[in-house]
């Protein structure tokens, strides 16, 4: 074992380490003096813990400011375009293409939010006590009510008569959003990445283009709603969605320790 | 090793971390106390791993360390540390929207600072000491490479952490910036912990009260700046032409040469700096290393 020791004078401190202010300047104590003590037979006052609540009502506005709007906005023009075109020009919704129309434009949101966990500032705020989960979750709140509130639209330009089942169809998209969440979480969780959000949106597209034509059939997420195993597959669809809305959270988690087995096989090498 | 003159802060034992067969902290311990402690190396020593070990921005594999006599390896005592903690990386990250004050007051409700008014009046003074007051309502976008730098470390010194941890934070910054850096660092100094990981020898020279040199995941030394330079002593000379014995060597601008090394029979010797003691202080560690490989062979 290599053993060092530096340092040299100082003083302390609150109950979590913070340096201590000298009275009424608001200032660090300077000079490597010992800083404000407390009077004899005085305990240091604790500092009270924040409430969590608290600490949200205040990240709200800049957590919002931080948020990937114009990927965001891309996506969801996109993918309302999509859906919406063809009724605009023809005046009416085929059929046959209206359920392509709505996967094609949950899966252009899914691309705008896979920019979610892009956060500039990540390393600059890796030690900050408010944890990850806690601004990832709340990003992700900010951002529901405008994903319910484009997807509501999105189905309503599908005119009635041709509109697939809405619950099978929101799970669908859920699935795509919830995936699309956890490919930028997980290059976070494994490279450190602070932006992710390029290389999530292209795994995502990848993905979402590839599946359909290389799936096997009995595999197959992507069937018509006419098929016998529409309700079977769309379990599956749900089975995917909780699994990966899993999985996200557990990318989201800051673990302690490093996982045994890593460690266990870099130390092989 | 030497004692600290003050009870330690910052305590770990054997910290240990490998990215694949590459051991980019190898059994690492060491105490910091209260004051500026360098930390010098050579790229890929270690410094930055082990200043995000310490950061809590990254697990150790094995080993442990305390701050302020929290225990980071629970949540609860990681919190704990993170609430003592201001961290300014090697490449600092911004939301290049935010202004100066909004970045800085967005890193303090991180920092769990709840109360508005008392929090504003916090960022206004840190953003006074590091000198940006003036410019805190310009977007980061556009500051300069020296202005964002200062602003990572308002964003560190925020809340008044007890332990502060600065990776290269003069990097790129011009010799005013630099003065500048060394200033603010010096008074971030007074009365808390700062590690400050750097590859400028002079910053070590002026700032640090103790010194700590890495190479290959390990301390090779311990000390004070003195005690660093004190091992070129004897060992530094001065010539007229370039000597073939010399471990480094090069021309000044007087025109003679400065040799660093085992020095010839009747060479002129000249006062050593810190950086000959880091110099051969490196040297002598890959010398160790080569001779353990040939023995491993």
């Amino acid at each position: 074992m290599r053993g060092v020791t530096a340092g040299a004078a100082g003083g302390r401190d609150d109950r979590h380490g913070r340096v201590a202010r000298g009275h009424g300047s608001g200032r660090p104590t300077p000079g490597g003096a010992p800083p404000s003590q407390p009077a004899p037979g005085r305990e240091p006052r604790p500092r009270p813990a924040p409430s969590m609540a608290g600490i949200i009502r205040a990240l709200v506005l800049p957590v919002a400011r931080t948020l990937p709007w114009l990927p965001l906005a891309a996506g969801g023009t996109v993918g309302l375009l999509l859906v919406g075109v063809p009724r605009l020009v023809s005046g009416e919704t085929p059929d046959r293409i209206a359920l392509l129309l709505l996967r094609g434009a949950g899966l252009a949101f899914g691309l705008g939010l896979a920019f979610l966990m892009d956060d500039p500032a990540r390393h600059t705020t890796a030690g900050v006590p408010v944890r990850r989960a806690v601004r990832a979750g709340l990003r992700v709140a900010l951002v529901a009510p405008v994903a319910v509130g484009w997807w509501t639209a999105a189905l309503l330009l599908v005119p009635a008569e041709v509109r697939p089942p809405v619950g099978d169809m929101t799970l669908e998209a859920a699935a795509t959003a919830v995936l699309a969440l956890l490919a930028g979480a997980a290059a976070v969780r494994m490279r450190d990445e602070p932006e992710p959000g390029q290389a999530a949106a292209a795994a995502l597209l990848l993905t979402g283009l590839a599946a359909p034509l290389l799936m096997p059939d009995r595999w197959t997420l992507f069937v018509q709603p006419h098929a016998d195993r529409w309700d079977e597959v769309h379990r599956s669809w749900a089975w995917l969605l909780a699994g990966a809305a899993l999985v996200w959270a557990a990318c989201l988690l800051e673990p302690v320790r490093r996982r045994r087995f890593r460690a266990v096989f870099a130390s092989r090498h | 090793m030497t004692d600290l003159p003050t009870p330690p802060t910052v305590s770990a034992a054997g910290l240990t971390l490998r990215y694949g067969s590459t051991a980019a902290l190898d059994d690492v311990s060491l105490r910091l106390g209260a004051g500026v402690t360098g930390l010098l190396g050579p790229n890929g020593a270690g410094k930055t791993t082990l200043l995000r070990v310490l950061a809590t921005a990254v697990p150790a594999d094995r080993g442990a360390f305390t701050v302020l006599g929290h225990d980071p390896n629970t949540t609860a005592g990681r919190q704990n540390v993170r609430r003592a903690l201001g961290y300014l990386p090697q490449t600092p990250g911004f939301h290049p929207d935010f202004t100066a004050f909004a970045f800085v007051d967005y890193v303090a409700i991180l920092k769990e600072m709840t109360n508005r008014a008392a929090r504003h009046r916090e960022v206004r003074r840190v953003l006074d000491e590091v000198g940006l007051g003036d410019v805190r309502g310009k977007r980061i976008r556009r500051l300069s490479g020296g202005m964002r730098q200062r602003v990572a470390l308002a964003a560190a010194l925020v809340g008044g952490p007890g332990f502060l941890v600065l990776d290269e934070p003069t990097v790129g910054l011009d010799p005013e910036q630099r003065m500048r850096f060394r200033e603010l660092i010096a008074s971030a100094g007074e009365g808390r912990t700062v590690l400050l990981s750097t590859h400028q020898t002079e910053d070590v020279a002026m700032l640090c009260h103790r010194v700590i040199v890495m190479a290959g995941g390990v301390v090779r030394f311990e000390g004070t700046p003195a005690e660093l330079t004190a091992r070129a002593d004897g060992r530094v000379w001065s010539s007229t032409e370039r000597d073939p014995g010399a471990r480094a060597g090069w021309r000044t601008g007087t025109g003679s040469f400065r040799n660093v090394g085992d020095p010839p029979e009747g060479a002129t010797l000249v006062e050593p700096t810190l950086e000959d003691g880091y110099l051969l202080t490196l040297d002598a560690s890959d010398a160790a290393s080569a001779s353990s490989s040939e023995v491993t062979a």
